[in-house]
């Protein structure tokens, strides 16, 4: 039965929504790792600027290194939205 | 430029007779970096020992401690003061002598009058506070207290109170939480207290006072009344002798300042019994001038002569030596590390690729314009303080680079402007622009062809990013090679040289690779080369060749490092957040536009009525709260993700860090005049 509603327009249309939900899975997922990740930093990288000042540079930069897979996430969701 | 200000190590000796004028000379010079001398340890000469203070330098500090004590109870700063004037050295020296002590006695009394007063305000506000209940009480406040056979007990109950002791109570008639005053027996106050428990009594002590508690507090409240005249004409006196007095106070804090630097200076010095000798930086081309100068104040009796600098590597302190416009971005060398004497400052660099790279990603006129404005807004607020300053100007170029960048992508507000994008664009069609362009939203949002308007170019966009990418770590690499070559020595230097190489063969080899393979849009096109073996052509097999010796290159240092190859390709395609970021910034303004103007305001406008004017405000309520959210969310993105991939892709590649700031010894003079 369902062979039967399946037209060409449905199947484009279905394949356009899968796309979406990928791209949305390939940001949400991404971004939870992430947010995972930078916890433990974040919290260890605001510890040690409260120790002492000079840190921030190098704080900030390990905070920000988990935040890459987003980037990627994004990059991947943008390539299967636009492309 | 790329390198830090050239200094030249310098030694001073003289007798002990030409302390004061070598000390103030240099003072007056502020270009002479001191190298403190170390008692113990490698840098000790032999008889020699750290100097005492000079003379007198008891006597001033006291004084500063004075003005910084009635500058701080003034709440006035150096930065607070018009700096219009300047004030006489000597007509200071004269006023500090004669006027100061009057002036702090006067402020001293002030002061602890003033203190006095405010802690008996405060104790006559409790005592009213402590009053208060009792306003509605049956009895004068004597009479509650002060009896051989009774006791009263106040204090706030949860209900109606019901002892099972003889007792009279009086309540008020509040009755969530009555208050409550009983009388019992001595005898029975504690079994009282007990079972007053059980109605979750709170107990208020009874005021030691005589007459009506209304009464009382009417005397409280005049007294009162008295103190805070009292207090409002101190608070007038006090401005007045800081209107009268502010400018004495700041230039002679400056000037005292300057003279406890000086008479402290001998602590960093080395003495014998009757010279003393000093080493320290100064920068290369102002050499001469400390030569003449000190010659000129000592009459020729002192010795100045430049050292031989050994080993360049740790020793001097680091100046900045870049063009004007590369002094704000200092700001983020400092943060991370000033560089070293000798290794290459890529601040000049980071001047200009900085606000390329916020461009990219905030590319919008509209917001540019808003943070221009906001930036030369902040000019006047964060005078004073040098890194606002520098965050201030950075924002400043960051936002021109947002505006051209705007203009190319046509974009304001997420808006396009009246004409196409030029080259590349970013314009991505979210909601479509109304139900007419239905069909094009599907087309372009479902990746079909869409019209010439609505084509966006991200693959391309994406490939320019990583463009991007390759030309900025092959940079950081060749300035590693340059790096090493300079700042290591014997078989690891080479070693290192060649090891960067090695990155950036290895990269090259890996982008070969894959051009030969696949045709990538904006990138050279390798697969049409002739197959030599094993269906891999030309260009492949050069590019697997260079990747190998790149890896040679790179485990000829260290083994270990080839576990870090693949932060190659991720580190190149962490650029791609240029355009990701930016992308994302483009989507929430056009979601933003899109809900305010097409689904709020526009069908309103259609048909008007009052709802409909409600609706509009709501509207615009929407568009605003939706853009300001973008663009401190731009500023963000945009500022932050530019600053990681100069720290985490760029500077680990080459750049060590870990410079001395130069400090000379000295002071700019703000407030009094320069001799």
């Amino acid at each position: 039965m369902a062979a039967e509603i399946m037209t060409v327009e449905v199947a484009q249309a279905s394949a356009a929504g899968m796309k979406a939900i990928g791209a949305g899975l390939a940001v949400g997922l991404s971004g939870f790792g992430a947010g995972i990740g930078e916890m433990g930093i974040g919290a260890a990288a605001m510890g040690a600027v409260a120790e002492n000042k000079d840190m921030f540079g190098i704080a900030l930069l390990f905070t920000v290194l988990p935040e890459t897979i987003v980037i990627f996430g994004l990059v991947v969701a943008l390539l299967l939205m636009f492309q | 430029m790329f390198q830090p200000e050239s200094m030249s190590r310098l030694l001073i000796v003289a007798s002990k007779q030409q302390l004061e004028p070598v000390i103030t000379e240099l003072y007056r010079m502020n270009i002479f970096h001191i190298d403190d001398y170390v008692e113990k340890g490698d840098g000790e000469w032999e008889g020699f020992r750290i100097g005492m203070p000079l003379a007198g330098a008891d006597v001033t500090s006291a004084a500063l401690v004075k003005i910084r004590s009635i500058a701080s109870a003034f709440g006035i700063s150096k930065d607070t003061v018009s700096d219009a004037e300047r004030s006489s050295i000597n007509v200071l020296k004269q006023r500090i002598e004669q006027d100061l002590p009057a002036i702090a006695e006067e402020v001293e009394k002030l002061l602890a009058k003033k203190t006095k007063y405010e802690s008996m305000v405060k104790e006559y506000e409790q005592r009213i506070e402590a009053l208060r209940p009792f306003i509605d009480a049956p009895a004068p406040l004597e009479l509650l207290q002060g009896y051989d056979t009774i006791s009263f007990i106040a204090g706030y109950a949860k209900e109606s109170v019901n002892l099972s002791i003889p007792y009279e109570k009086w309540e008020s008639s509040s009755k969530t939480s009555p208050f409550t005053i009983l009388a019992v027996k001595n005898s029975d106050v504690s079994t009282a207290e007990r079972e007053l428990l059980d109605f979750q009594f709170q107990k208020v002590q009874i005021p030691q006072e005589t007459g009506s508690a209304s009464q009382v507090i009417q005397e409280y409240e005049q007294k009162i009344e008295v103190l805070n005249k009292e207090l409002a004409g101190i608070s007038e006196q006090m401005e007045t002798i800081k209107n009268r007095h502010e400018f004495f106070l700041m230039s002679s804090e400056e000037f005292l300042t300057g003279n406890v630097e000086q008479a402290e200076a001998p602590l960093r010095f080395a003495t014998s019994e009757l010279t003393f000798s000093v080493t320290g930086w100064v920068p290369s081309s102002k050499v001469t001038k400390v030569f003449e100068n000190l010659d000129k104040v000592c009459a020729g009796k002192v010795y100045v002569s430049e050292l031989e600098v050994e080993d360049y590597n740790e020793m001097p302190p680091v100046e900045y030596n870049n063009p004007d416009f590369a002094h704000p971005t200092e700001l983020f060398m400092d943060l991370y590390s000033r560089p070293r004497y000798t290794e290459l400052d890529p601040s000049l660099l980071m001047a200009i690729v900085f606000p390329i790279m916020f461009g990219l990603i905030l590319g919008d006129v509209g917001y540019g314009i808003v943070l221009l404005v906001l930036s030369l807004g902040l000019r006047s607020l964060v005078k004073g303080s040098e890194a606002g300053m520098q965050l201030v100007a950075v924002l400043r170029n960051c936002s021109i680079s947002s505006i051209i960048f705007g203009i190319l992508f046509s974009e304001c507000f997420g808006f396009s402007l009246p004409w196409q994008p030029f080259w590349l664009s970013r314009h991505i069609n979210i909601g479509g622009s109304g139900a007419a362009e239905h069909a094009l939203e599907e087309a372009a949002t479902h990746g079909m062809a869409a019209t010439a308007e609505h084509v966006s170019h991200i693959p391309q966009l994406l490939v320019l990013s990583i463009w991007i990418g390759i030309l900025h770590i092959t940079l950081a690499r060749i300035w590693g090679v340059r790096n090493a070559a300079v700042m290591d020595h014997g078989h690891h230097r080479n070693l290192k040289m060649f090891a960067n190489i090695g990155w950036i063969m290895v990269m090259w080899g890996i982008l070969i690779a894959i051009w030969a393979n696949f045709p990538i849009p904006l990138m050279p096109d390798l697969s049409g080369t002739p197959q030599i073996i094993a269906g891999l052509n030309a260009s492949t097999i050069a590019g697997i060749v260079i990747l190998v010796i790149g890896l040679a290159l790179i485990a000829r240092e260290n083994v270990l490092d080839l576990m870090e190859v693949p932060t190659i390709i991720s580190n190149v395609l962490s650029y791609t957040r240029l355009i990701a970021v930016g992308l994302s910034s483009v989507a929430i303004a056009m979601v933003t536009n899109f809900i305010a103007i097409d689904m709020i305001i526009n069908p309103q406008l259609a048909n008007l009525s009052i709802i409909g004017i409600v609706l509009i405000i709501a509207g615009v309520v929407v568009f605003l709260f939706g853009h300001t959210l973008n663009t401190a969310l731009g500023v963000l993105g945009g500022g932050l993700h530019p600053l990681r991939l100069h720290y985490v892709e760029f500077f680990t590649k080459f750049y060590r860090g870990g410079g001395k700031k130069y400090n000379p010894f000295g002071m700019v003079r703000k407030l009094i005049e320069q001799n």
